[in-house]
Order: C-alpha cells, then sequence, then structure tokens
C-alpha cells in the first residue's frame, strides 16, 4: 500500500477489492502525521469526497450544534472502525463471506448510532434537543459505513485505521465548524430570495472546497 | 391522492434534490458526467422501489425503536442482490454502474421515504412513490452531470465538442457544490411561478 | 407497533435471519456465473490487445510470474491458422509502485514481435475504481494515455507522464495526473512481466526496480524516494 492511497481516499466501492487480493503490503512505514493531515486538509471527507454531505448542510447552522455533531460522529466513526475492522478480520474473511460486508457493517453502525442516541439522552439532554433528527441519520451518514469499508479495502491494520478514521471525522468536524461559522453571518446577511437556505449554502461549501483544495501540496504527493 | 399524482410529485413538488434536499452524497459523488449520473438515478430508482414494497409490507410487525435499523437491513440486502446479480446477468452495465452500487445503502432518500412513506402506507402506492421519487433523483442527476460535463470537460453524453478549453473544476469537488447551489437557484425560481 | 425487549430482538432477529438467507442464496446463485464472466471478459481481453478474436486465435499457454509479490500472467496467444504462429503476448499486471485515485489499476497489455523489434500493440483496463469523467477516461477509446503507448516500442519508452518529468512518455488524462501515473506504472509491471517471462530479465529480479535497463533503474529509484 503506498502513501498515495492513504491520502487520495478513493470512493466506497467493493469492486477494487476483487482482483487484488494479493495487494496485501503493510503501511506501517507510513509516518502516522502524514496520515492524519492527509484525512483532515488535503482529502477532507467532506469538501473533496462528498461524504456525509446531508449532515454537513443540516446541522451547520450553529457553530455549537455542529461541533456536538462533529464530536458524535468523531466517536461513532472511531467506534465503528474498531468494531468492522474486526468483524471483517475475524468473521468475514475467515468464513469466505465477504458479500455479507454491506449489511454487517450498517448494522454494526445502526447500533452504535442507537448506543450513542441513549448516552447523550442520558448525559446532555440539551445537546440531544439540538441534534434532534440527525443523531439518527449518523447511521445513514456515508461518511462512517464509508471510512468503514475504505479502511478494509486498503488493507490497514487496526492502528492506522483507527488513526485514519479518527483524523477523517476529525476533518468532519472540521468542515463543519467552518462551515456554521460561515452560515452564522450569513443568516444577517441581505441574500437575494432565490438564494436563501440550501442553495447560498451549497455555494459557500463550493468556495470553502475551493480554498481546501490549496492543501494540496501541503503533504508531498508522490 | 390521486395515483398519477404520486409519481408527479416527486418530479417537481417534492423533488428529492432541489426540494427535499436529500440524498447529497451520491448526488455530488457521481455527477461528473450526465450518463453516470442517469446511471446513478436508475439504480437507485429499483432499489427505492423494491425497499419501499418490502418495507410497506413488513411495516405493521417491526417495533418501532428498531424501525431504523430493521430498514436498513431491508435495504442494504435488496442492495447487495441487486449488485450480485447486475453482476452476473448485465456485466456489461455492471461494469459502468458498478462502483456506484454500494453507495446506495447510504443515500438518505431511501431511508426518508421508508421512513416518511413506505412505513405508512400501501405496498401499491408505496411502489409509485418509489417510481416518483425515483424519477426525480434520475432527472436532478442527469441535470446536474450535464451542467458539470458541459462546463468542466465540454462535453454532453459523452460527446465531446469542447475539449480541453473548459475549467476542470466544474468536475473536481468544488464544482459540484457550486452547480448545485445554481441549479438549486434555478429550480426555486421556477417552482416559486 | 409497540416495543418490548423480547419483540424487538425477535423482530431485528428474523429480519437479518431472512436478509442474510436471502443474500446468501444470490450468492450461491450467481457466483459462478460471476466468476465465470470475469474469465471471459479476460480471455477476450487478451484477444482484444493482439488485435485478434476467439475464432481465429488460442491461447497458448498462461505462464504466471512474479514482481514484488504480484502475479503477472503473460499469455502467449497464436493464431489458429499458420500451424499457430505466434501472434504475440498479452500481459495482465497491476500498478504496484504507484496506485490511481481509487486503488491500483489493472491492464492487459499486449505485446507483438515483428523481426526483434517488439511492439505495444494493444491495451485493455481491465479494473479501475477512477473518478467518473476524470480518471475514469482511460477506458475510452482513443484516449491520450493509450495514443502515447500504442504502436510503440517499450523499450524507448519512459514510463513517466510528461507532466512530472520532460522525458516521461505519457500524456495524462486531462486532472487526472494520479491516475495516468498509475497507468504508466501499470504498462511498466507489464514489460517488466512480459521481459521476466521471456526470459530476458534476470530471473532473481525483484520487482520493477531490478530491471537490468539502467534507464530503468534510474526510474525506479526516483519513484522510491518519492514513496
Amino acid at each position: 500500500m503506498s502513501i498515495l492511497t492513504i491520502l487520495t481516499g478513493g470512493n466506497i466501492s467493493q469492486s477494487v477489492l476483487d482482483g487484488f487480493a494479493s495487494g496485501v503490503v503493510s503501511v506501517q512505514e507510513i509516518s502516522i502525521i502524514a496520515i492524519v493531515i492527509g484525512a483532515i486538509f488535503v482529502n477532507n471527507v467532506v469538501l473533496s469526497q462528498f461524504l456525509g454531505i446531508c449532515p454537513f448542510l443540516g446541522v451547520s447552522s450553529k457553530v455549537n450544534t455542529s461541533l456536538g455533531m462533529g464530536m458524535a460522529v468523531t466517536f461513532v466513526m472511531a467506534l465503528a472502525s474498531i468494531v468492522t475492522w474486526c468483524l471483517q478480520t475475524y468473521i468475514l474473511v475467515p468464513f469466505g463471506i465477504e458479500y455479507m460486508q454491506t449489511i454487517v457493517f450498517i448494522l454494526v453502525i445502526a447500533a452504535l448510532v442507537q448506543m450513542v442516541e441513549i448516552v447523550l439522552k442520558k448525559v446532555s439532554p440539551a445537546l440531544y434537543q439540538a441534534l434532534g433528527i440527525f443523531l439518527p441519520l449518523i447511521t445513514t451518514n456515508c461518511a462512517v459505513l464509508g471510512v468503514a469499508i475504505l479502511m478494509v479495502q486498503k488493507n490497514m491494520d487496526l492502528l492506522t485505521g483507527v488513526v485514519y478514521s479518527t483524523a477523517t471525522a476529525l476533518g468532519f468536524a472540521l468542515a463543519l465548524v467552518l462551515f456554521a461559522g460561515i452560515r452564522e453571518r450569513l443568516e444577517i446577511e441581505d441574500v437575494p430570495s432565490a438564494f436563501r437556505g440550501v442553495p447560498i449554502a451549497l455555494i459557500t461549501a463550493g468556495l470553502l472546497a475551493m480554498a481546501f483544495m490549496g492543501f494540496a501540496n501541503v503533504v508531498p504527493l508522490p | 391522492m390521486g395515483k398519477l399524482q404520486l409519481i408527479t410529485r416527486g418530479i417537481l413538488k417534492e423533488n428529492p434534490t432541489f426540494a427535499l434536499v436529500l440524498g447529497m452524497c451520491p448526488t455530488l459523488g457521481v455527477t461528473s458526467t450526465a450518463i453516470n449520473g442517469m446511471g446513478m438515478g436508475v439504480a437507485t430508482m429499483a432499489v427505492l422501489i423494491l425497499s419501499n414494497m418490502a418495507i410497506s409490507l413488513i411495516k405493521n410487525v417491526i417495533p418501532d425503536k428498531v424501525r431504523i435499523p430493521a430498514f436498513i437491513v431491508v435495504i442494504a440486502s435488496f442492495v447487495t442482490i441487486i449488485e450480485m446479480l447486475m453482476k452476473a446477468y448485465i456485466p456489461a452495465l455492471y461494469a459502468s454502474l458498478g462502483v456506484f452500487i454500494p453507495l446506495i445503502v447510504v443515500n438518505c432518500i431511501i431511508l426518508g421515504r421508508a421512513e416518511a412513506f413506505a412505513s405508512k402506507n400501501g405496498v401499491f402506492d408505496s411502489a409509485l412513490d418509489g417510481v416518483g421519487i425515483g424519477l426525480g433523483f434520475t432527472f436532478s442527476l442527469t441535470a446536474i452531470g450535464a451542467a458539470r460535463e458541459i462546463l468542466g470537460s465540454g462535453a454532453i453524453f459523452g460527446v465531446t465538442f469542447a475539449s480541453d478549453v473548459m475549467p476542470l473544476l466544474f468536475i473536481l469537488a468544488p464544482g459540484g457544490f457550486l452547480v448545485l447551489g445554481y441549479l438549486m437557484v434555478v429550480f426555486n425560481k421556477i417552482a416559486k411561478r | 407497533m409497540k416495543s418490548s425487549l423480547k419483540n424487538m430482538v425477535l423482530v431485528l432477529f428474523t429480519i437479518t435471519a431472512v436478509s442474510a438467507l436471502l443474500v446468501g442464496l444470490v450468492n450461491n446463485i450467481t457466483k459462478d456465473v460471476i466468476a465465470q464472466t470475469e474469465v471471459q471478459a479476460k480471455n477476450e481481453a487478451k484477444f482484444k490487445v493482439l488485435n485478434t478474436t476467439a475464432n481465429e486465435a488460442v491461447v497458448l499457454v498462461d505462464e504466471v510470474t512474479k514482481i514484488s509479490d504480484f502475479e503477472i500472467v503473460v499469455s502467449t496467444v497464436a493464431a489458429k491458422e499458420d500451424n499457430n504462429r505466434i501472434l504475440g503476448y498479452a500481459v495482465e499486471a497491476p500498478s504496484i509502485t504507484k496506485s490511481g485515485y481509487g486503488g491500483r489499476i489493472k491492464l492487459m497489455v499486449g505485446f507483438a514481435e515483428v523481426e526483434g523489434v517488439v511492439t505495444l500493440c494493444g491495451v485493455e483496463v481491465l479494473s479501475q475504481n477512477e473518478t467518473p469523467g476524470l480518471g475514469a477516461n482511460m477506458t475510452k477509446e482513443g484516449n491520450a494515455l493509450e495514443k502515447s503507448m500504442l504502436g510503440k516500442n517499450p523499450d524507448e519508452l519512459s514510463f513517466k507522464v510528461k507532466k512530472d518529468d520532460a522525458n516521461g512518455s505519457f500524456d495524462s488524462l486531462t486532472g487526472s495526473t494520479i491516475s495516468s501515473r498509475a497507468y504508466a506504472n501499470a504498462v511498466e509491471t507489464a514489460y517488466a512481466g512480459y521481459l521476466k517471462a521471456k526470459g530476458l530479465l534476470d530471473a532473481n529480479a525483484e520487482g520493477v526496480s531490478g530491471a537490468t535497463n539502467t534507464e530503468w533503474n534510474e526510474d525506479n529509484n526516483v519513484t522510491e524516494e518519492e514513496k
């Protein structure tokens, strides 16, 4: 596995696995810092990989809420990556039922989300209220499933995978908070009526994505 | 509500992309060309119709608290089954659409319709809802794909008319956001009339 | 329906079990068909890269060789007429030192030999996962990458994209330098596999970087550093 693959991400298709079964190469020689910077800035999960857009647009009107959402996603993603990695390595592969991957992974994620929901309801009712319907939607936050599948595709070991998924989630949180900051300002601006709401948000996201393109050379890509 | 209305409202009034703002990830991820947008739309429609019907059938036996996980298992199974069938019997189509299929699982439109419609309505109506929303989704994705393809690579449906002079930005991530944003403005203008 | 622990567990378990059963069933039915279609597609590619068809030619032998632990399959393709006159070699190879945007790229590359001169006479993309509209354009007929290698002698090629190296032979696809690098690398791997299978490359040579050609060595040192 070259550092390139980690840095550049990819999409969450499983088909890349097929035919490359022989490509098991260790990723340990790659510096953890490169993975972290790559996942947060260079290939930001939202702004360059188009994963997790729904919560990105939905919960980004207030900085506080978006911070909460970012943390919830980080927690779920880190946990999910550990559990799915173990399931893949110790159950799906030994029994030769890799084709069940999607179903198993999404079930695990759904269960984890339910758990986070219950804990949050007890610990922080205010945050629970604020996140509202978007909490169950972490289940369909494609970033979570996407990262779990990417980890498998890229043959990461557990440690690298956890670092990668946490960094990806932090990238998600960063994009979300930055975006919420911009949107809070937009609230008080006089936006033409047809642009109000989602359209101006999308255009803002486009500009933010352009800014993030500037990170492309921060980590030397091969 | 009339049966025809069930289908037509998905295209304009409840257009999943422009009005409901659901399923943004595949919308942005695959629409770098018009053909890909259309393919993703059709594949999503197939899963949506099947999952809507299945969920409408089993809605009465599912306890409320495990609704979401139950729906998701149903959706994921359909996606996996459709992927395998396509791979086996229509490999040509799979070659062009294959990479998008697993993405359908996490398309919030499917879960959204399961929640909002199929879990409250009959099998036939749910299937019609799937057709309507699916058509609306296909239409939007094709439109976005066409716009990005024209602006970004100077081609339409794979036919190049101005290669290498168009700004590549529109194929890259920022262009996806920008095109979707401006198309939504146009849609708002039309819908308000 | 009201939720109680009992019915929640029961219903969820039943749904999962039924789903798993269905998926397993469909997998059993389709698994062989899928494997068959894949083999068939690969076979067709073998003939296609040598500009012939299954009606006119046969695969004499599939030789498996290894480069950096990656399997390279070198198939000898011969015409049915003319007493099995050898038409050329179809080499199935992945990109090794470079990955595309969505993982490794796998190509089938055709090598024909006319009076001792090797020519790249065809190429087919077997699997790729690149961005649609950008890197995925490598599957289109007559794309920039294909054009930069077809009909050329691989000995005279430098397997780099022009953007990275002034001496590189490969024009990259618009906006897809990463995919293009991987493509060029897969062609390089295929050529190394071909040389190895023909015994022209030292049998102990490890990987593309162990090529006998000095020019190659230079290239790959650079590759390693970049990594």
